[in-house]
């Protein structure tokens, strides 16, 4: 075991001198992988803002049923009858056109053109959730509330949620992909800069398969390289995305008040970094493993 | 100690680097491999070393077959050797002190215990004060020496020597000699491969004499 520690110690050691005589190279290279992982990890972490956007706003009412100014109570009272038999309503909620101005009064106290209008322009409003969310059954059912007597208009809402829903789903399968083809690229990058040590390390890696040296011994300290490459870019990656959300949140701000909305972009939490680097040390070790393996067995005699 | 019976080294698209050659090597004893350049002393070496594996025939150290040994246990094989390369093979990208550390670190030997180990064996072969200079700064006679000094770093109980005195004039040639005949005398197995017969009637030896690939004589010098 103390054997064990000090063989796996001695390559690290070996290791961080090599990176440390090479600082430039070796930056580049955490560099290159860095950008290379960064570009997935910001696409996760739009897609992710977005999908808890679409996932936010989903809970809220989907349907909106307006009803005409001049319906008398017991119109009202019919809809709301028709609405509770309905079997493709799981919920729904009566909002008076009083209720309606107050909250918007309240919602925006300095606005003056509310405070100078004569009488409410606001509609009696229903907001139905409907039992199924598939866009078909949404359509049906606004077709059907459209029917009833005193309804003036039906508003989906959500719907272009859903859509969005599609997409960030749409999305997800496209950063897979990108994900795995930007993976091959770093598994030939890292796999190529080891070989490139393995080749100015050849006479003693010679040397030391003439005198006794294990297979795995030579093998180690070039693991030891890819794994470092790999957890050094992953660490780049996170940087740059915290660095460009950081600025993009910036001037999206603005923005997104102008749209009342305060959308940003989230930073990748705890485990999602963790993952981040994770993966990106496998990548490393992976790729090493294999130009190690390929290398050594070539030189062996 | 080792052990040659019938041995043939042919390698890929050549004649047999040697042919049917039989001897043996016991425990302390100093022995010379002597033959014209071609001769197959180095390949002879190669296989004792296990380096090699023999084409056919049997090649016994210690006691263990070399051909029946898996890939995996060779490397532990070789490092009861302590080897002094024809071309020295020293890193140049490390100072004396480094260079000599290489076979302890392969078997997992570092620190204080590495240290006081590398600088014992610099010292036997006179390059103590030589611990931080780079190889290629050293003479012809020092690096020769630094090469030895690696091969013995282990505290092998066989050294093998390639051609050791093969560019030295006569006087570096006479040191590097006794400092093998030094080992030989703690009781270290000392096998010295070499074109001429220089200082050979200094010791009592034994002498393999190889002719193309055949072992031609075994005789003992007094």
């Amino acid at each position: 075991m103390k054997n064990w520690l000090t063989q796996h110690g001695q390559a690290l050691k070996l290791v961080l001198r090599r990176f440390k005589t090479n600082k430039l190279n070796t930056l580049l290279i955490c560099l290159a992988i860095g950008v290379t992982i960064a570009l997935p990890s910001m696409l996760y972490t739009v897609l992710d803002s977005l999908s808890s956007l679409a996932s936010n706003v989903k809970t809220e009412s989907q349907i909106s049923l307006f009803l005409a100014s001049d319906n008398s109570e017991s119109t009202t009272a019919n809809i709301k009858a028709a609405l509770e038999k309905n079997a493709a309503i799981k919920n729904f909620q009566f909002v008076s056109k009083q209720d309606a101005l107050a909250k918007l009064q309240a919602a925006d106290a300095n606005n003056e053109v509310l405070s100078s209008l004569e009488d409410n322009p606001l509609p009696d409003a229903f907001f139905i959730e409907p039992n199924n969310l598939d866009a078909d059954n949404i359509a049906n059912l606004q077709n059907e509330l459209r029917q009833l007597e005193g309804v003036e208009d039906v508003l989906v809402d959500g719907a272009w949620m859903k859509r969005l829903n599609y997409l960030v789903l749409l999305g997800k399968q496209a950063m897979l992909i990108i994900a795995s083809l930007l993976a091959l690229l770093l598994l030939a990058v890292i796999g190529n800069t080891i070989r490139m040590q393995i080749l100015t390390q050849q006479a003693e890696i010679e040397l030391s398969r003439l005198i006794g040296a294990t297979k795995g011994f030579i093998r180690r300290p070039f693991l030891y390289a890819g794994a470092l490459y790999g957890l050094l870019g992953g660490l780049f990656a996170l940087l740059i995305t915290f660095a460009v959300i950081y600025v993009f949140n910036r001037s999206i701000a603005p923005i997104a008040a102008e749209y009342e909305s305060s959308f940003l972009l989230n930073f990748p939490n705890f485990s999602v970094s963790t993952i981040i680097c994770i993966i990106s040390l496998l990548i490393g070790l992976v790729s090493a493993y294999f130009a190690a393996s390929k290398s050594i067995i070539k030189s062996a005699s | 100690m080792i052990t040659f019976d019938n041995v043939t080294k042919r390698y890929p698209g050549s004649h047999e680097a040697i042919s049917n050659v039989s001897f043996a090597i016991e425990q302390g004893e100093m022995v010379y491999v002597t033959g014209h350049s071609g001769a197959g002393k180095s390949t002879l070496l190669k296989l004792m070393a296990a380096i090699e594996r023999p084409t056919s025939g049997t090649v016994l150290i210690n006691n263990q077959n070399v051909s029946k040994l898996k890939e995996a246990t060779l490397p532990y094989v070789r490092r009861k050797f302590g080897l002094v390369f024809q071309d020295h093979k020293l890193l140049y990208d490390r100072n004396c002190f480094h260079n000599v550390a290489l076979p302890l670190a392969i078997n997992g030997i570092t620190g204080m215990e590495a240290g006081k180990r590398i600088r014992a064996a610099l010292d036997k072969v006179g390059l103590l004060n030589k611990e931080k200079a780079m190889p290629i700064t050293l003479s012809g006679g020092e690096q020769q020496r630094l090469a030895i000094a690696r091969a013995v770093v282990s505290r092998p109980s066989i050294l093998i020597a390639d051609e050791p005195t093969g560019n030295l004039d006569k006087n570096y040639a006479e040191d590097i000699l006794t400092l093998f005949s030094a080992f030989q005398q703690v009781g270290v197995t000392v096998i010295i491969a070499t074109h001429d017969a220089l200082g050979n009637a200094n010791y009592q030896n034994k002498v393999l004499h190889l002719n193309q690939g055949r072992l031609v004589n075994i005789e003992a010098t007094v």
